[in-house]
């Protein structure tokens, strides 16, 4: 950690969901939910950086958002401001479920729970910066205004002192008093994006959300800006959630690391650590397919597959569709032989129906039983992982129809690892290569 | 990184396509804006050619000039030349590769004008020449996607949303390779007979309404169906070589159904269907996830080991870059400014861009806070003074860099364009001891 001089909490998330209806047909009924954040616990600390990374669609711009109060989340809770010892209480009475220290807790700190006064204090102190400059900042508005509009609308300054506070801002961030009657187009991408910085800390909030806040930006530049936000934090102690795909990045800007699958967490822990020595699948694969400057080729490699449906996460563990060490363990359920059958037209054209009696348990019908045996042999080949195979506990053949049951298991939790770091795996360290 | 013996044969290998003096500029309501000003470089056969350089340096306009692919107007021709010498497979060996090919499977198409001996058009050389911002557009398109195929950043916007995969596949070998697919179906390519005629016109899709009636008439029937399958089974095939996951399946999906890496590796099977010489690529994973990038990128090798391709990648993003290419030529608002085997560059960079960019990617080796940034941004390239175009964010430059400007010169095996490598004749030169702040 950097500048943490105590050790409040700024946000304290826990089992946060964030589910986006899916609907369909002219009634507009509600068919599914989009998990986009699914259960995610962890502690920000003041004055730290705390880095975001995960694939496209996994939820870390959901998640942000919900964290800086612009959505409402579908259960569990963010609280704001929490000293160490409040956090610990938090953390017993959600523990022993509803009650009197908890709705005392809520009642101040709960965001979706604050009163006038609360929200407002918690508002100020939480801004967003978002990736797209062009559609955050408002191209009909002059850069006066839109670094002035915080202040006038907390009533901080108004008249010739706003516009000296906004010259102060916008110094803060490489520009002048030059720029202040300038539209947003007039700015090149950089550019851009320090007004977004400066209209964000006019405020001189406690948390800055930084959503991709360079990616559109060249290397020359990102680090200008990254530079920027470093110094702005050495004087003014703001804690950083860095949310950005760019592992390089993440690296040089974040203390610590959480990395997101599929609306969870998957690992999450100091920076050096994680980067040296990752224990989750998931992060080493993000890891190996980094191109980075030091880097040999051996191990620059992808990773086959594409993240699920979010509104169908797999059982187990979210990743064992794409995990090369899948034990089983993992997960493995109906929706992966489903998932082997679309590759096999020929068998898949037959499939007539599913009866699920659980994720890990389902009769496949074909329309013939030719087809049914064809399945059956299918799931001894090549093509089936064999930590798949050995979690089938049951498969028989009926007329038309095969009856297959998986090893039921848990969903996989973050487990503490020892040296601040958790994962969400099951296995206890990465399988040694070679 | 390659192997150094593959580079060293790579940068012995002939050249298949050389860029002189490339200009192509845009009006605008503010001037001339000069996009490319003055581009040179080679590629040569086999090898990957890095382009990098940070945005609006005129990459793409490169890349599309090799087409001819950017719009006049607002493009403006200025000058330049880009002489391509097509391959053809190696009779030696029928591709396989042996020593007369290099092991490569093909050789230089030798001139039609000469016949090999040397002349004018071919600039004595005996190879096939052909300058792709002269030749004939009907020239050009029978080079389109066959000779020289290129990928975008965005696979949705390449591929058609209304036709399937299938479809947009088979055009190219329905454009490209119609006798082929006339030979698959019995039929022979050289006969002049009418039923023929249709045929061939159907394996080029041009196919009237009445022909299409003609051709689903019972003796035609069995032939037209015969051409299709030949072409479905090359789109499978082709496919198959993208590492797609049950082409047949593929084949009958339309662009929205499949994932961003899915179709961009459609468009690599359609890049590569024709078997090109030449394969040009802007950005082709800047839209993809890191592990989606690293796969398409692990495929664009192989399929470029086993084709022989010579391919320009284009990107903004050095790290990646480095992983891709055998050399890399650097770009600066509308010019190379250094050129040479990639292991050199990123090891020791000779221009003061270059060195800009590597310091400014985040290392491990980077205190947090004091990334080596190049001040200002790129300058408008409206009908600039004759400059070093660095000048304005160079740490070094000197009176010199502001009224002339660098030529792109040797230095080692390398060519920069910089007054520190190269001292002009008068005026006091550069440095690198000497800082201009
Ligand atoms: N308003 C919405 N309605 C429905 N689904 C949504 C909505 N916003 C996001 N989603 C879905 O939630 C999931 C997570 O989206 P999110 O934008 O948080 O991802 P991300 O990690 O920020 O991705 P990226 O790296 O591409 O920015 C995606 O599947 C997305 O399609
Ligand atoms: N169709 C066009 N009309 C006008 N200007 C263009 C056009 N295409 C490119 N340019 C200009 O040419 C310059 C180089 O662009 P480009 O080659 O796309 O850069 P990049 O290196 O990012 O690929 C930019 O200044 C751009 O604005
Ligand atoms: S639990 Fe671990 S080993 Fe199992 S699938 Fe998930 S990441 Fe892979
Ligand atoms: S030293 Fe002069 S010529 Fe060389 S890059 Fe700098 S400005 Fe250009
Ligand atoms: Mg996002
Ligand atoms: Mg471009
Ligand atoms: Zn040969
Ligand atoms: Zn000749």
């Amino acid at each position: 950690m950097t500048a943490a001089t105590d050790q409040r909490t700024v946000l304290a998330v826990r089992d946060l969901k964030k589910h986006f209806p899916i609907k369909d047909g002219a009634l507009q009924r509600v068919v599914g939910q989009v998990r986009a954040v699914d259960g995610v616990s962890f502690d920000l600390l003041r004055g730290e950086t705390l880095g975001l990374v995960g694939e496209s669609g996994c939820g870390k711009t959901t998640l942000g958002r919900v964290l800086a109060g612009l959505e409402k989340p579908t259960s569990g809770g963010v609280y704001f401001d929490l000293s160490e010892q409040q956090r610990t209480e938090l953390d017993q009475a959600l523990r022993a479920g509803q009650g009197e220290d908890l709705a005392q807790l809520e009642a101040a700190h709960r965001v979706d729970r604050l009163d006038a006064t609360n929200w407002r204090r918690f508002r100020r102190n939480t801004q967003m910066v978002f990736q797209d400059s062009f559609s955050s900042l408002n191209p009909r508005h002059l850069v006066s205004d839109i670094v002035g509009r915080p202040l006038r609308v907390y009533k901080e300054a108004s008249g010739s002192a706003l516009t000296e506070r906004v010259v102060g801002l916008l110094e803060q961030v490489g520009l002048g008093r030059q720029h202040l009657y300038r539209y947003p187009h007039q700015f090149s991408g950089g550019q851009r994006q320090r007004i977004s910085i400066a209209r964000a800390l006019a405020l001189d909030p406690e948390l800055v959300i930084l959503d991709e806040p360079t990616s559109a930006l060249d290397v020359s530049v990102q680090a200008q800006i990254l530079n920027l936000l470093h110094e702005l934090q050495q004087n003014r102690g703001f804690t950083f959630l860095f949310i950005t795909h760019d592992l390089s990045v993440v690296r040089h800007m974040a203390d610590r690391i959480a990395v997101m699958y599929l609306g969870r967490i998957a690992e999450s822990g100091e920076t050096t650590g994680l980067f040296d020595d990752p224990i989750h699948p998931y992060t080493e694969a993000l890891l190996r397919a980094n191109p980075d400057l030091t880097g040999d080729d051996e191990g620059f490699r992808g990773l086959e597959g594409t993240v699920p449906d979010p509104a169908r996460p797999p059982q187990g563990c979210r990743f064992h569709t794409r995990c090369e060490y899948a034990t089983p363990d993992c997960g493995w359920e109906i929706d992966d032989v489903v998932l082997q059958l679309e590759d096999t037209p020929a068998l898949f054209d037959k499939l007539v129906g599913v009866e699920r009696r659980s994720p890990f348990d389902a009769d496949l019908e074909f329309v013939d039983a030719s087809a049914a045996a064809a399945l059956e042999t299918a799931l001894h080949g090549d093509e089936v992982p064999s930590s798949m195979k050995a979690a089938i506990e049951q498969v028989s053949v009926g007329a038309q129809t095969v009856s297959i049951k998986f090893r039921e298991v848990n969903e996989v939790l973050l487990t503490p690892r020892g040296n601040d770091r958790l994962a969400a795996c099951v296995l206890d360290a990465l399988p040694s290569r070679d | 990184m390659t192997a150094p013996a593959t580079n060293l044969q790579k940068t012995d290998a002939p050249v298949v396509a050389s860029v002189r003096d490339l200009r192509v500029h845009f009006k605008s309501k503010a001037g001339i804006v000069h996009a490319v000003d003055g581009v040179d470089f080679d590629v040569r056969d086999g090898e990957t050619l890095g382009l990098v350089g940070e945005t609006g340096c005129g990459k793409s306009v490169t890349a599309r000039s090799f087409l001819r692919l950017v719009p006049m107007p607002p493009g403006i021709p200025v000058s330049g030349s880009i002489m391509f010498h097509p391959r053809q497979r190696c009779t030696a060996c029928d591709g396989a590769g042996c020593v007369a090919c290099d092991h490569t499977g093909r050789v230089v198409s030798t001139c039609p004008a000469c016949s090999g001996t040397g002349c004018s058009t071919c600039e004595q050389t005996g190879a096939e020449t052909l300058d792709l911002l002269t030749i004939p557009e009907r020239d050009l398109r029978s080079i389109r996607g066959n000779r020289i195929a290129m990928i975008f950043q965005d696979p949705g916007k390449a591929l058609n949303p209304a036709l399937s995969i299938r479809k947009q596949v088979a055009e190219v070998f329905y454009a490209h390779r119609s006798d082929e697919l006339l030979a698959s179906a019995g039929i022979d390519p050289s006969s002049h007979s009418l039923p023929t005629g249709l045929l061939r016109r159907r394996a080029t899709q041009q196919s009237r309404t009445l022909e299409n009636v003609l051709l689903s008439l019972p003796p035609l029937r069995s032939r037209r169906s015969a051409i299709t399958a030949a072409a479905d089974d090359r789109v499978a095939a082709a496919l198959a070589e993208t590492q797609i996951p049950n082409p047949r399946a593929v084949m009958d999906r339309y662009p929205h159904e499949l994932s961003g890496g899915m179709k961009q590796r459609v468009m690599i099977a359609l890049a590569l269907a024709c078997d090109p010489d030449l394969l040009i690529a802007d950005e082709p994973t800047t839209a993809l996830d890191v592990t989606v990038q690293a796969r398409i990128i692990e495929l664009i090798k192989e399929l470029q080991q086993r084709h022989k391709t010579a391919v320009v990648y284009i990107s903004h993003d050095l790290s990646l870059v480095r992983r891709v290419a055998d050399r890399t030529a650097v770009m600066y608002a509308g010019r190379i400014v250094e050129v040479g085997d990639s292991e050199q560059i990123f090891h020791e960079p000779e221009h003061p861009y270059t060195r800009g960019l590597i310091d400014a990617i985040p290392g491990a080796h980077h205190e947090r806070g004091r990334l080596a940034a190049i001040e200002g941004t790129v300058p408008e390239l409206i009908d600039p003074d004759p400059s070093c175009r660095f000048a304005g964010r160079c740490d070094f430059a000197a009176e010199v860099c502001w009224t002339r400007d660098p030529a792109l010169e040797p230095v080692g095996d390398r060519q920069v364009a910089c007054f520190i490598h190269h001292p002009p004749e008068h005026g006091e030169a550069p440095t690198f001891d000497r800082t201009a702040r």
